[in-house]
C-alpha cells in the first residue's frame, strides 16, 4: 500500500472523525474538570445541536455552515437550562446522583428530537460531493471546514480560559474549588460558563458529524463512548489533552481495520484507553484524579 | 416519598386498567416494533403499513360481526427486555388475539419464549429474519412474512451471477440479518457457483465514517460491492462513502438497502449503478395493489419491511376471521388462509375475503411481499426481485430465481 | 380475563424486578459498599448468560456444547465463569480511581459484547442461542410465571441473605472503611488491594447469575440483549435511586424503577391513536423526568444506607481522595 493511499483512506478520515470526537471530548473534560462528574446526555445534546442547524438550515435557506453559530448559541442555551432546572439543586449531593441525572436528561432530549424532528435519516445537503486532488490527497471542503473550526473553537476556548477573567476563574475552580470560592469567584456563573461552553462545543461536534454524514436521531448516543474514552485518554480537566485523545481514538479506530477484523473496530477506542490507563493512569497529559 | 410513589404507580396501574377495559366489540392486534433503539428510523413507516391493513379491514365490514380491529402499538426496542415487556402487556393487560412483531429477532425469540408460546397467542414477525426462529419450539404459533436470509442471500447470488457480475466484496451489518444474508450469499456465490468474493467483512453500526472499511474492501480488486445493512442508517453512510471517493463501479444491496433514504439522501442521478434485492409478490400486481393504497395515505412503499409488515398484519386479520376470533385456533387459520389452494385475495380485498370465508370457500392470500405459504416452520420462500434506481424511484429490473 | 391478565402482568414484572434486583444487589457490593464505579454490568450480566445457555442447550454442530446439563449446573457455571472474568479484570482496571474504572468497565463490556457478537463459534453470534430450557416451563402460561417467579424470589431472598450477612459482619465494617477512608483501612493492615477485588468478583458473580436467569426465563439470548441502556444504566439508576448501601434499598429501586419504566407505556399508550409510535418517545421523555423527579425530592435513595455508627463523610468516588 502506498503512502497516499495510506493517508487518504485512513489518516484523513481518522483526523476528521477525530475532530469531531475532540469536539465533544473538550466539553466532557470541562465539566469533568468543574463539576466533577461524568455527564451522560453529552451525546443526545451533540444530536440535539445537530437537528437545531438543521432546522435553521431549512428554514431560512441557508448554508449549513452559517447555520452553526445559531445552533451553537441555542445548544449552549440548552444546557444552561438544562443545568439550572435539573442539575442545581443536586450540586450538594453525591456526584452519582447527577450522574444519573444526566442520563435520564438523555433520554428526554433524545425525545424531543424524536418527537420534533422525527426519525428519519436527514442530510444539511442532498446529494454526494467527490473530493478535491490536493497533489493526491483527496480532501472534500467540508472535511477541512471540520478539521479548521475544531483548531478555531479550541484556540480561542484556550485564549479564553489562559487570558480572560472568567477563564481564569474557571480554570481556578478546577484546580482548587475551595481556594476559588474563598477569593471570591462567582461560583454560579463560572458554572453557567461551563454549561454555555460546553453546550455549544456539543452542538459544533454533532454538527459536523451530521455534516460528514448523516442526521439520525441516535448519532449522539454512539458517539458517547468513544468520546468519552477520548476524554479520559488526554487526562481530565485537560483541554489539549481531550483533543489529542479525540484525534489519537479517531485515527486508531480508521486505523485499526489494517490490524483487526472491521467488527471490531468500535473496540479500538477502549483497547487503546485501557492500555494507556495501565501505563499512564491520569491519561497522556496527566489528568486529575478525580 | 415511598409511599407518594407507590400511590402514583398504583395511580398509573389502575387508570390503565380502567381505561384499557374495551369498548366490547374490539378485537384487538398487538403491533410490536423496535420504535426507540437501533432501528427507529424503519419502524414508524412499518407501523404505518400494518396500520394500513388494519384500517381497509375496518372500512370493509371490520372483523367477525362488523366488529372493530384494533392495532396496539407497543416499543420493543430491539432488545429482548423490552420486547418481552410489550409483548406481556400486550397479550394480558390488553387481551390481543395476536401478535405482529416484534421486528427484531432478538425480541422475537424472547417474546416467543418467554409470552406468547406459553400463553398460546399467534405471532407473526414481517422482519425478524435469523434462522434461529425457523427452530422454535413453538408449537405452530410462530410466524414470519419475512423469508429466511437464507434463501434471499442464494437468490441474490444467482441473480448476479446471471446477470454477469465477476468478483465481488461483501460488506455486512454485524446483526443477525446482515450476518445470515452474507453467509447465505457467500454459500452460493463461492461454493456452488464458482464466482470470487475478495472481501467478506462485517461492520458496527452507528459508526461516523466507513472509509477505512472501504479502503480495505477494495483491496483485491473487485468492482463491485455487496452491501447487507440498512438503507436508512449504516448502508447509506458506507454506499455514500463508496460513491464520494469512487471505491467500486457497481453496488447491490439486499432487501434492507432498497429505501427511499438512499434516493433522498443520494440522489437518484448518482445512483445508476445501484441495484437491491427486495421480495415481491408471485403476482406482482399484489405489490403494486399495495403500493397505490399506501401511497394513497401518505406512506412511501418503498420503505424496508412495509410490504411484508402489511402482510403480516392482514394475514393476521385473515386468520381471526377464519377463527372466527378465537385466539387458539389463529395459528391453524393462519396455514389456512394462505396455503396456496383456494381462491386468490390480493391485498386489501377484505371484503372478498370476508364473504368467501363466511361461505365456506377456502382463501389464499396473494402477499405484496410474496404468496406466503407457510411451511411447517411457518417459513414463506420468498419470491426476490432485484430493483434498479430510475427516474421515479425504484423499477423492476428482473425477477430472481 | 381482566383480572388474570392483570395477575399475568404483575407475575411477570416481578419476575423481571426479582432479576433486576439480583443485578443491582450485585451493583450494591461493588459501589454501595466498596465504592468500585463498574459500568460494564452488562459484560459480566452477557458472560452469565452466555455460560449458563452453553452449558445447558442441547448440543449444537455450529459453536461449543451445548452441554445439555441441568439448569441449576448452568446457573452455578454462570456464577463462576462472570466471578472467573471478573478476576483479570478487577486485577487490571481496580487500581483506576473511579471515573477512570467507570471507562475502563465500560469499554470492557463493549468488547465482551463485541466478542459474543463476532464470535459463532463461541456464542453462534449475531443469532445468539435458543432453545434455553426454561424450569418448570411445559405447564400453563400462568402456572410456569408463579413457578419462575417462585424459583427467582428464592434465588433473591438467598442472595439478600448472604449478602445482608456480610454486610453486618466485621466484612462488611471493614469494606466499608476502605470506602470511606482507604489510608486509614490500609494503616490498620488491611488488605485493600484484595478486598476491592473480592467485593468486584462477589458482585461480578451474582450479575452473570441474574444474567442466566433472563436467558433461561426467555428461553434465549442474543446480543441484542446486552444493550448499555437495559443492562448497565438501568440497573444503576435502580441503586441510586432505592439508596446505594442499602440492600433493601438496592430491591425496592428495582422494583420501583421497573414498574415506572414498564408502566410508562401503557400510559402514553393513552394518547389519541394517530400519535401512536410518538407516544414511544413521549414515554421515554416521561421516564427521564420521573427519574428527575425521584432524584429531586430523594436524592439519598428511597432507602437511604442505614447510619452504623460509622456515619461516612462522603458517598461518592467522585471526590477526591
Amino acid at each position: 500500500m502506498d503512502l497516499l493511499e495510506l493517508i487518504n483512506f485512513y489518516l484523513i478520515p481518522g483526523i476528521v472523525l477525530g475532530s469531531i470526537y475532540a469536539l465533544g471530548a473538550v466539553g466532557i473534560t470541562l465539566i469533568f474538570a468543574i463539576l466533577r462528574y461524568a455527564h451522560l446526555a453529552h451525546g443526545d445534546l451533540a444530536t440535539l445541536g445537530a437537528f437545531i442547524a438543521l432546522a435553521v438550515v431549512t428554514s431560512l435557506g441557508i448554508s449549513p455552515l452559517v447555520a452553526l453559530p445559531f445552533a451553537i448559541i441555542a445548544t449552549g442555551a440548552v444546557a444552561i437550562g438544562i443545568d439550572k432546572v435539573f442539575y442545581e439543586h443536586l450540586r450538594e449531593r453525591p456526584k452519582i446522583v447527577t450522574v444519573m441525572a444526566s442520563l435520564g436528561i438523555a433520554l428526554m432530549v433524545r425525545s424531543v428530537v424524536q418527537v420534533v424532528w422525527g426519525v428519519d435519516t436527514q442530510t444539511y445537503s442532498r446529494g454526494i460531493v467527490r473530493p478535491e486532488d490536493y497533489f493526491g490527497l483527496r480532501i472534500r471542503d467540508r472535511e477541512i471546514y471540520t478539521v479548521l473550526a475544531m483548531v478555531a473553537l479550541v484556540g480561542v476556548l484556550q485564549l479564553f480560559l489562559t487570558r480572560s477573567k472568567w477563564g481564569k476563574a474557571m480554570r481556578a475552580m478546577s484546580d482548587n474549588p475551595n481556594l476559588a470560592l474563598l477569593s471570591g469567584i462567582d461560583n454560579k456563573k463560572v458554572v453557567m460558563l461551563t454549561w454555555g461552553i460546553a453546550g455549544g462545543l456539543c452542538a459544533a461536534s454533532g454538527f459536523f458529524l451530521g455534516l460528514n454524514t448523516e442526521l439520525k436521531s441516535m448519532m449522539g448516543w454512539h458517539m458517547l463512548l468513544p468520546m468519552f474514552a477520548a476524554a479520559i485518554l488526554g487526562g481530565v480537566g485537560r483541554v489539549e489533552g481531550a483533543v489529542l485523545g479525540g484525534l489519537i481514538v479517531g485515527i486508531a479506530e480508521e486505523m485499526s481495520v489494517l490490524f483487526i477484523p472491521s467488527e471490531y473496530k468500535a473496540a479500538m477506542a477502549f483497547a487503546i484507553l485501557l492500555f494507556m490507563l495501565l501505563v499512564r493512569p491520569t491519561g497522556l497529559l496527566k489528568g486529575k484524579v478525580l | 416519598m415511598k409511599t407518594k410513589l407507590i400511590a402514583l404507580a398504583a395511580g398509573l396501574m389502575t387508570a390503565t386498567a380502567l381505561a384499557s377495559v374495551p369498548a366490547k366489540a374490539d378485537v384487538k392486534i398487538g403491533l410490536i416494533g423496535g420504535i426507540s433503539g437501533p432501528i427507529a428510523a424503519m419502524a414508524p413507516a412499518m407501523v404505518d403499513a400494518a396500520q394500513l391493513a388494519i384500517q381497509q379491514v375496518n372500512e370493509q365490514g371490520g372483523i367477525g360481526d362488523g366488529e372493530k380491529l384494533v392495532g396496539v402499538v407497543g416499543d420493543s426496542a430491539c432488545n429482548p427486555q423490552n420486547g418481552t415487556d410489550a409483548a406481556t402487556k400486550a397479550v394480558n393487560i390488553e387481551g390481543v388475539a395476536g401478535i405482529v412483531g416484534p421486528h427484531c429477532s432478538g425480541a422475537v425469540l424472547a417474546a416467543a419464549g418467554s409470552v406468547t408460546i406459553p400463553a398460546s397467542i399467534t405471532l407473526i414477525t414481517p422482519s425478524g429474519t435469523s434462522p434461529e426462529i425457523t427452530s422454535l419450539e413453538d408449537k405452530g404459533t410462530v410466524f414470519r412474512t419475512v423469508p429466511s436470509d437464507d434463501y434471499q442471500g442464494r437468490a441474490l447470488a444467482r441473480t448476479m451471477k446471471e446477470q454477469g457480475y465477476g468478483k465481488v466484496a461483501v460488506a455486512y451489518l454485524n446483526n443477525d440479518y446482515g450476518t445470515g444474508l452474507a453467509n447465505a450469499f457467500k454459500a452460493e456465490y463461492v461454493d456452488e457457483l464458482g464466482g470470487e468474493i475478495t472481501q467478506f467483512a462485517a461492520h458496527e453500526e452507528g459508526k461516523a465514517s466507513y472509509r477505512s472499511n472501504l479502503a480495505e474492501l477494495v483491496k483485491g480488486g473487485a468492482d463491485t460491492l455487496v452491501i447487507f445493512d440498512y438503507g436508512d442508517g449504516t448502508g447509506l453512510t458506507i454506499l455514500r462513502q463508496a460513491l464520494e471517493n469512487g471505491f467500486f463501479d457497481k453496488f447491490v444491496g439486499g432487501d434492507g438497502m432498497k429505501s427511499d433514504a438512499i434516493i433522498n439522501e443520494l440522489g437518484a442521478e448518482n445512483l445508476n449503478a445501484f441495484v437491491a434485492s427486495s421480495p415481491v409478490g408471485e403476482k406482482s400486481q399484489s405489490l403494486d395493489v399495495f403500493n397505490e393504497a399506501f401511497k394513497a395515505v401518505g406512506g412511501d412503499p418503498d420503505a424496508i419491511f412495509v410490504s411484508t409488515s402489511y402482510d403480516a398484519t392482514f394475514l393476521m386479520a385473515l386468520a381471526l376471521e377464519k377463527a372466527g376470533g378465537d385466539k387458539a385456533g389463529a395459528a391453524a387459520a393462519m396455514v389456512e388462509v394462505s396455503n396456496g389452494e383456494g381462491e386468490a385475495i390480493l391485498p386489501g380485498e377484505w371484503k372478498k375475503a370476508k364473504e368467501l370465508i363466511a361461505a365456506g370457500t377456502a382463501i389464499d392470500y396473494k402477499g405484496a411481499a410474496g404468496d406466503h405459504n407457510f411451511d411447517a416452520n411457518g417459513d414463506v420462500p420468498g419470491t426476490y426481485a432485484l430493483w434498479e434506481v430510475g427516474s421515479n424511484g425504484f423499477e423492476m429490473l428482473t425477477e430472481m430465481q | 380475563m381482566e383480572i388474570l391478565g392483570l395477575v399475568n402482568y404483575a407475575l411477570f414484572m416481578a419476575i423481571f424486578i426479582a432479576i433486576y434486583a439480583l443485578l443491582a444487589l450485585g451493583l450494591n457490593i461493588q459501589w454501595g459498599f466498596a465504592g468500585l464505579f463498574n459500568a460494564g454490568i452488562a459484560g459480566f450480566f452477557a458472560v452469565g448468560a452466555y455460560t449458563s445457555a452453553i452449558l445447558s442447550t442441547a448440543a449444537d454442530d455450529g459453536r461449543i456444547g451445548g452441554f445439555d446439563l441441568h439448569f441449576l449446573l448452568g446457573w452455578f457455571g454462570a456464577m463462576l465463569a462472570a466471578g472467573l472474568i471478573a478476576w483479570p479484570i478487577g486485577k487490571i482496571c481496580l487500581r483506576f480511581r473511579s471515573d477512570y474504572l467507570a471507562i475502563a468497565t465500560i469499554g470492557v463490556a463493549e468488547i465482551i459484547r463485541l466478542v459474543i457478537k463476532s464470535e459463532p463459534v463461541l456464542t453462534n453470534g449475531a443469532r445468539g442461542i435458543s432453545g434455553i430450557p426454561r424450569p418448570a416451563g411445559d405447564i400453563g402460561y400462568m402456572e410456569s410465571q408463579i413457578a419462575y417467579l417462585a424459583i427467582v424470589l428464592a434465588v433473591l431472598a438467598a442472595a439478600y441473605f448472604l449478602v445482608e450477612r456480610q454486610f453486618n459482619a466485621p466484612w462488611g465494617r471493614m469494606m466499608r472503611a476502605i470506602r470511606d477512608n482507604e489510608s486509614a483501612a490500609k494503616a490498620m493492615g488491611k488488605d485493600v488491594e484484595f478486598r476491592r477485588l473480592e467485593a468486584f468478583i462477589f458482585g461480578a458473580a451474582l450479575m452473570g447469575l441474574a444474567g442466566a436467569m433472563f436467558a433461561h426465563f426467555n428461553r434465549s439470548i442474543t446480543p441484542e440483549a446486552i444493550d448499555p441502556m437495559v443492562a448497565t444504566f438501568l440497573v444503576w439508576i435502580m441503586l441510586i435511586l432505592g439508596g446505594s448501601g442499602n440492600n433493601r434499598g438496592a430491591i425496592v429501586g428495582a422494583a420501583v424503577v421497573w414498574i415506572i419504566w414498564s408502566v410508562s407505556e401503557i400510559a402514553t399508550d393513552r394518547l389519541p391513536h394517530e400519535y401512536a409510535v410518538q407516544a414511544k418517545y413521549i414515554r421515554l421523555f416521561l421516564i427521564g423526568l420521573m427519574l428527575q423527579l425521584v432524584l429531586r425530592f430523594r436524592p439519598e435513595g428511597l432507602l437511604p444506607e442505614p447510619l452504623r455508627g460509622d456515619r461516612r463523610t462522603s458517598q461518592s468516588g467522585t471526590e477526591p481522595h
